[in-house]
């Protein structure tokens, strides 16, 4: 960790743990297929976001892979759980990664934290395994002894890249 | 034909069926690759993508790169993209900006017409070395119609205006729907592959018969799809939630051919009165404001839904985008998928159509990913043996002619525009090249 990012971990009066438990729980929910509870981390006004192009400085001005609000995620959700969803058919096992954290910016004054890191997920289905990698930043809110996710954003070292069907939230 | 043993084309297209080699064969892949990727009218891009002189994109004309780019006279050249001297890819970026096209190998520049610039080390050049003789090579013939741009690798062949004529109105359909009365492909693009055939893609953009199936797991229980547009409350009602069958209204929407291969299906309600939002209504309002109100109604009143302008590529009219089909192999397939801005239409209004088109249309969207399951899937299934047909006769024999678009006419959930496209390629590859 370089001395700025522990400055900004010690002015969150947080232990760097539990950042990293949060992440480690958030990726394990999406291993489990717990969709509804990967869902209810998200604030209200939270978003999951997967840019198709690196840098990309906007959700509405460009296309992207994911750009889902609670509601569209619910949306998403309920398509996972639908019997005929064929592309689920059979569905995903994925296997997530998390680590080389950074705590980015603090804002105490609103209790948020974005928290940078790295991840793998390596999914496997109907006889096909495929990896995905990137870097992500959840902006995270605290919430009680826990924290709600304001923002997800993934970004795939190959988002600009040609994709076979995703179905599950990376 | 590569190995020789090809045989008859017309032996494997018959009234309702077609014979499934014509997904899995390679050596009809490659003949499909001089025949109708070498000859035929293909969509290359939008002039918007490329607004300023020496803006280029980089794509692929089946398996032909190419470089479509603004010359400093304004006009738009589309240039193979391989070096003229050892054979190197020259510009290897998706797009970009460049006075001169340099290859990364030897050096060689290129003028963005295609032109030789210059040469390192041209002292070493021999006599009878012809510098105006090694620019890029050209695509023989360009047409652009309303800023779509379209090339054919082939000097002969039916002209441009035979190929895209019958197909203006759907073009226009799209185009006179911005205020400005022109389209910006400028919001990023998506893009997924498949292990399956080219054509899967291309008999599914016109194809309604999969929808209540197919997008099942987009439909909720009452049987309507969710919304897909600025503005609207719902989707459309695709299934009869009581019975678990395909909707009524669903069952009565109709679709088209004109020949060549292209069509299109009815229709899609642009304004139906109850479609509403902040960004819709001032959409309406400028629109009305620019061409006035009576214009204004026309250009909403339902009309097109998907438009086919084979074999490359389709206008869809529901969640606007240009969707292009690229062949790899004989079972792989690229697909880009590119959002369209309304210019003049409210931001509002076009990011709301960018961002719906990431839910239906991205790799990891709401209904394209069942599509490309149905493909890979009737991939898998097309390579085994005993069951050698593929059959397409639903409607075979209920066509009409449509007087008033001077096409034939069938029932969307029919096959008709397979057939069409069918006919389109047995007179391609037919044809010697």
């Amino acid at each position: 960790m370089t001395l700025a990012a522990r400055d900004l971990l010690a002015a969150s009066g947080l232990d760097r743990a539990a950042f990293e438990d949060f992440l480690i729980h958030e990726a394990r929910l999406l291993d489990e297929r717990r969709f509804r509870d990967w869902m209810a981390l998200f604030a209200d006004d939270g978003t999951y976001w997967v840019p198709a192009t690196p840098d990309q400085k906007s959700p509405f001005a460009e296309a992207s892979l994911f750009y889902d609000d609670r509601e569209l995620m619910k949306t998403r959700i309920e398509r996972l759980e639908h019997p005929r969803i064929h592309v689920q058919t059979p569905p995903s096992r994925t296997a997530h990664i998390v680590g080389n954290l950074v705590v980015e910016a603090t804002d105490q004054a609103n209790g948020e934290y974005v928290v940078g890191s790295t991840f793998i997920m390596v999914e496997y289905r109907d006889d096909a395994q495929r990896l995905f990698a990137g870097r992500q930043r959840h902006r995270l809110r605290r919430h009680g002894d826990t924290f709600r996710i304001v923002q997800k954003r993934v970004d795939l070292i190959n988002c600009d890249g040609a994709f076979e069907a995703m179905a599950v939230p990376i | 034909m590569r190995n020789g043993h090809v045989d008859d084309i017309a032996t494997l297209v018959e009234p309702g069926r077609v014979h499934r080699r014509v997904y899995t064969d390679p050596d009809l892949f490659e003949l499909e690759m001089e025949r109708i990727f070498g000859c035929a009218w293909l969509y290359v891009g939008h002039s918007s993508q490329v607004p300023q002189p020496g803006d280029y994109i980089t794509t692929e004309l089946g398996r032909q790169p190419v470089i479509m780019v603004r010359h400093r006279d304004d006009s738009i050249k589309v240039l193979l993209n391989r070096c003229t001297h050892r054979g190197a890819k020259v510009v290897n970026e998706r797009k970009g900006r460049a006075q001169r096209l340099t290859c990364c190998y030897h050096g060689w520049s290129f003028d963005t017409d295609g032109e030789l610039a210059t040469v390192p080390v041209p002292e070493g050049c021999g006599e009878g070395f012809d510098k105006d003789a090694l620019g890029l090579a050209r695509a023989p013939r360009v047409g652009e119609y309303r800023g779509f741009v379209f090339a054919s690798l082939a000097e002969k062949g039916p002209s441009f205006e035979d190929h895209i004529g019958p197909m203006k109105g759907n073009i226009d359909d799209l185009v006179d729907r911005a205020p400005d009365g022109e389209l910006a492909l400028d919001a990023g693009m998506h893009r997924y592959v498949y292990n399956g055939n080219w054509k899967l893609q291309v008999e599914n953009v016109l194809d309604s018969y999969h929808v209540p199936f197919g997008h099942a797991s987009t439909v909720n229980k009452q049987g309507v799809q969710f919304a897909r547009r600025e503005g609207d409350r719902k989707g459309a009602t695709v299934v009869e939630a009581e019975k678990k069958q395909t909707a009524a209204s669903w069952k009565d929407r109709k679709s088209f051919t004109v020949g060549n291969g292209h069509g299109w299906t009815s229709n899609t309600t642009l304004d139906d009165g109850k479609r509403s939002s902040p960004a819709f209504d001032e959409y309406k309002r400028v629109l009305s404001e620019k061409v006035g109100a009576e214009r204004a109604g026309e250009i909403l009143t339902p009309r097109l839904h998907n438009s086919l302008i084979y074999p490359n590529m389709s206008i869809m009219g529901l969640n606007i985008h240009v969707r292009v089909i690229k062949p790899i192999a004989v079972d792989r397939t690229e697909v880009n998928i590119f959002p369209i801005r309304l210019v003049g239409a409210p931001t509002a209004m076009n990011f709301g159509n960018i961002r719906l088109l990431n839910v239906t249309h991205s790799a990891a969207s709401f209904v394209q990913t069942d599509d490309l399951e149905s493909f890979t899937r009737a991939q898998k299934g097309l390579a085994s043996r005993f069951t050698d047909w593929v059959d397409i006769s639903r409607g075979l024999g209920a066509e009409e002619p449509d007087r008033a678009s001077n096409a034939t006419r069938g029932l969307a959930t029919h096959e008709m525009v397979v057939r069409a496209q069918y006919k389109a390629w047995v007179g391609y590859m037919g044809e010697a090249a």
